[in-house]
């Protein structure tokens, strides 16, 4: 009996200290964030405020429109990238002769950083200087205000995301696609299928656990979005594209420690409440499929 | 499941010892720096006190200007220490900067930050120096020193001249079409229809720079307070607030009749292109700080091209300018160089040290410094235009210096307003809430 309990505590040791820097530095800061948020706070001193924060971060329109923006933004990147990134992944395992440089090409954005990104693609959406109305005026159109229109703001955004971000998409939906057996694809040739009916009966089925990773990864990749659109419009013009993140941004920069604390608390658990159930949801397809 | 349990613990040890390590060796850096630098400065007393002492300090691109610049080489030619910029980015980048390094400890030898509400904020006490014994508080006058003081204790000192939120223009344009400096808002109004019917634009306007684009709402404050002579105090208390006194809206609703004279940039333009589109007249009216003014000149053929004057009221005879004390130069309280600070500022306010600034940089407006006449190579602007407002006591402290609250999303709201994104009722509304959280955040009990 008592071997037998040495034994199981012997290994315990060895997590100790991965557990130890988990508590420290992710569970600990998880639980005081949690009490924070509940304060009116200066770094020095936490008045108790109770649930004031929360209040008041969900009854000022521009707090309450950036969880809008959020899930716009996190959900039009996610759609987006699913379906584009499929059709340039199908097209890279076809049989066509530049497939490695095309693939380079394709993967190359995502070596740039996300600021270089923001700010080029800022300067080129520029209103009247920018390349973009440059041509657009040059081919008798009239000059669209890309990031400066409040209409047009967040789309343009999610425009320069989506072609940042597409590649590691692709990149998955790839690796997805190639170990699909190829035997399924002989067998209905056999049966006489066209490409079309091998491509919804037996690519898209099959690619599901690639496409799922996906999702998630686009999807909480964009719910906590926060560097290009920083970089691109700092969250304007006015509110415009002000999402979770750069509100929490501007209000810890504003010295409102508390306020800031229980935008992060909404974040965690906006992030939570999507991404569980999606998660769920997309495996049971997955084991469905299977 | 072993395998996964061993790896994860070697990975725990791994980065254990990374962090150990880390540790060790930030903390003998530090320990060895000081000492270095203490004996250095001892051995080199003499001619140059302060030979071998390197200064860090931390401002914006507009205070590390050639002026600066100039005074800190003399400094260093003549005390020996040597100075090193970091650079601030400005905006609620910088703020956020400042906050983060006050808050652990981290601030550079001495610093360049606002007066007034935004000192405030910072609760100072807890990273800068109380100067209220330096023989140099005594040159400053009053006005710049009550928005450098809290609770009793002095922090900063003037980095630059005061300066003024208000109308820069482009003087050519008004003698082009015969305008008058106009006195009452409407006026204004009516020369910015002359000037759009003359194919000129009429209004600069900054959106790819927000904090520029406040200038109007606060340079208005004149008006404000010609009006309600309490309206600070009323706002501190909570009690006044801007969507239900008329003339606080108007400052916001003053947006709204700007909307269609503006450049055709404006919601990507930035200060610098503003420097420049008022410099060569390719705008005529900028509603900003003073500040830019050396800048803008740098762009101008003629420094007289350039004028000045006060956001208009609703009163003809009483048109007046809403005056902004300089930024201040801060001491951090943990810094190992006080002395040689110390002699520096001492430096920095004598009569050669500011004719050399001044006659470098240029000037934003009249010095805070008593006794101090600006020299003649400072442009009309300043000498002639804005002088005229301070002899003839027609100038008001902006909302910062009487009032700790100050709503952070202003800038935001002041961008949507001046797009036409918003209408200036419900911004007024809106920053009324925003300030509000101020309010809260600095133990204020609104209601």
């Amino acid at each position: 009996m008592k071997t037998k309990k040495e034994q199981s505590l012997y290994p315990i040791w060895f997590v100790l200290p991965s557990l130890l820097i988990f508590g420290i530095f992710f569970l600990w800061p998880i639980i005081s964030s949690l009490y924070y948020s509940l304060t009116v706070w200066n770094f020095e001193t936490a008045k108790f405020c109770g649930l004031d924060n929360y209040k008041l971060f969900f009854s000022e329109h521009s707090m309450s429109s950036s969880v809008v923006h959020t899930l716009i933004y996190a959900f039009g990147t996610s759609i987006l990238k699913v379906v584009l990134a499929f059709f340039i992944a199908i097209f890279l395992t076809s049989k066509i002769r530049t497939k490695g440089f095309i693939r380079s090409a394709v993967f190359f954005p995502n070596l740039v950083s996300m600021m270089a990104v923001g700010l080029a693609f800022s300067y080129m959406m520029h209103p009247t200087k920018g390349l973009l109305n440059v041509v657009i005026q040059a081919l008798g159109g009239t000059a669209v205000d890309f990031l400066g229109n409040p209409n047009t703001a967040l789309a343009s955004i999610i425009a320069t995301d989506v072609w940042k971000g597409l590649s590691i998409s692709v990149v998955i939906y790839i690796a997805g696609i190639q170990s699909i057996d190829k035997t399924y694809y002989e067998a209905a040739s056999i049966d006489g299928a066209t490409g079309w009916q091998k491509l919804k009966h037996i690519t898209l089925p099959l690619v599901a656990p690639s496409q799922n990773s996906i999702i998630i990864l686009s999807l909480i990749g964009g719910l906590r979005s926060f560097d290009l659109i920083w970089a691109m419009t700092g969250g304007g013009p006015g509110f415009s594209t002000d999402v979770l993140a750069s509100v929490i941004y501007k209000q810890y920069a504003a010295g409102f420690y508390g306020l800031s604390t229980a935008g992060n608390v909404v974040m965690l658990i906006l992030i939570s409440v999507i991404a569980f159930p999606l998660q769920h949801f997309l495996n049971k397809r997955e084991e469905a499929i299977q | 499941m072993r395998k996964k349990i061993v790896s994860l613990a070697l990975a725990g040890v791994l980065t254990m010892g990374l962090v150990l390590t880390g540790c060790g060796s930030s903390d003998s850096g530090d320990g060895a720096a000081p000492a270095a630098e203490a004996s250095g400065s001892e051995e080199t007393s003499g001619e140059k006190p302060y030979e071998g002492v390197t200064l860090k300090w931390w401002g914006g691109n507009a205070e590390n200007n050639a002026g600066t610049q100039a005074v800190m080489a003399a400094a260093t030619e003549k005390l020996g220490m040597e100075f090193e910029v970091e650079v601030n980015p400005g905006g609620s980048e910088g703020d956020n900067i400042l906050k983060t390094r006050m808050a652990s400890g981290d601030l550079p030898d001495f610093m360049v930050w606002n007066s007034g509400s935004k000192l405030h904020e910072l609760n100072p006490s807890r990273g800068f120096l109380d100067i209220s014994d330096w023989d140099i508080v005594q040159k400053f006058d009053d006005a710049f020193l009550s928005s450098v003081t809290i609770d009793g204790a002095i922090y900063g000192a003037p980095q630059s001249s005061t300066q003024a939120g208000a109308v820069i223009y482009y003087k050519p344009d008004y003698e082009e079409l015969g305008l008058e400096i106009p006195h009452t808002w409407d006026d204004f109004v009516a020369n910015c229809q002359k000037l759009a019917d003359a194919g000129k634009t009429p209004v600069y306007f900054t959106g790819g720079e927000t904090w520029a684009t406040q200038v109007l709402f606060l340079g208005d404050y004149y008006n404000i307070a010609a009006t309600n002579p309490t309206f600070a105090d009323d706002y501190t208390n909570g009690t006044a607030k801007y969507a239900n006194v008329a003339e606080a809206t108007r400052s916001w609703t003053k947006y709204e009749d700007l909307v269609d004279f503006l450049n055709a940039d404006k919601s990507a333009a930035t200060v610098t292109d503003g420097n420049f589109a008022i410099g060569t007249g390719e705008a005529t009216h900028w509603f900003i700080l003073t500040q830019q003014l050396p800048l803008i000149l740098e762009n101008a053929e003629n420094p007289d091209d350039i004028g000045v004057f006060g956001v208009p009221g609703d009163n003809a005879d009483d048109h007046g300018l809403t005056v902004w004390e300089p930024m201040s130069w801060y001491v951090s309280k943990d810094s190992e160089h006080i002395d040689a600070i110390k002699a520096f500022l001492e430096f920095y306010y004598t009569e050669e040290a500011m004719d050399l600034y001044f006659g470098t940089y240029g000037a934003n407006g009249p010095s805070c410094i008593k006794g101090y006449e600006l020299p003649e190579s400072v442009c009309s602007a300043v000498r002639v235009d804005m002088q005229k407002y301070f002899d003839e006591g027609k100038t008001c402290p902006a909302l910062e210096y009487q009032s700790p609250i100050k709503g952070t999303a202003c800038e935001q709201m002041t961008t949507a307003v001046g797009l036409g994104q918003m209408s200036g009722a419900e911004a007024a509304a809106m920053y009324d809430d925003d300030c509000k959280k101020s309010a809260v955040q600095l133990g204020y009990d609104w209601e």
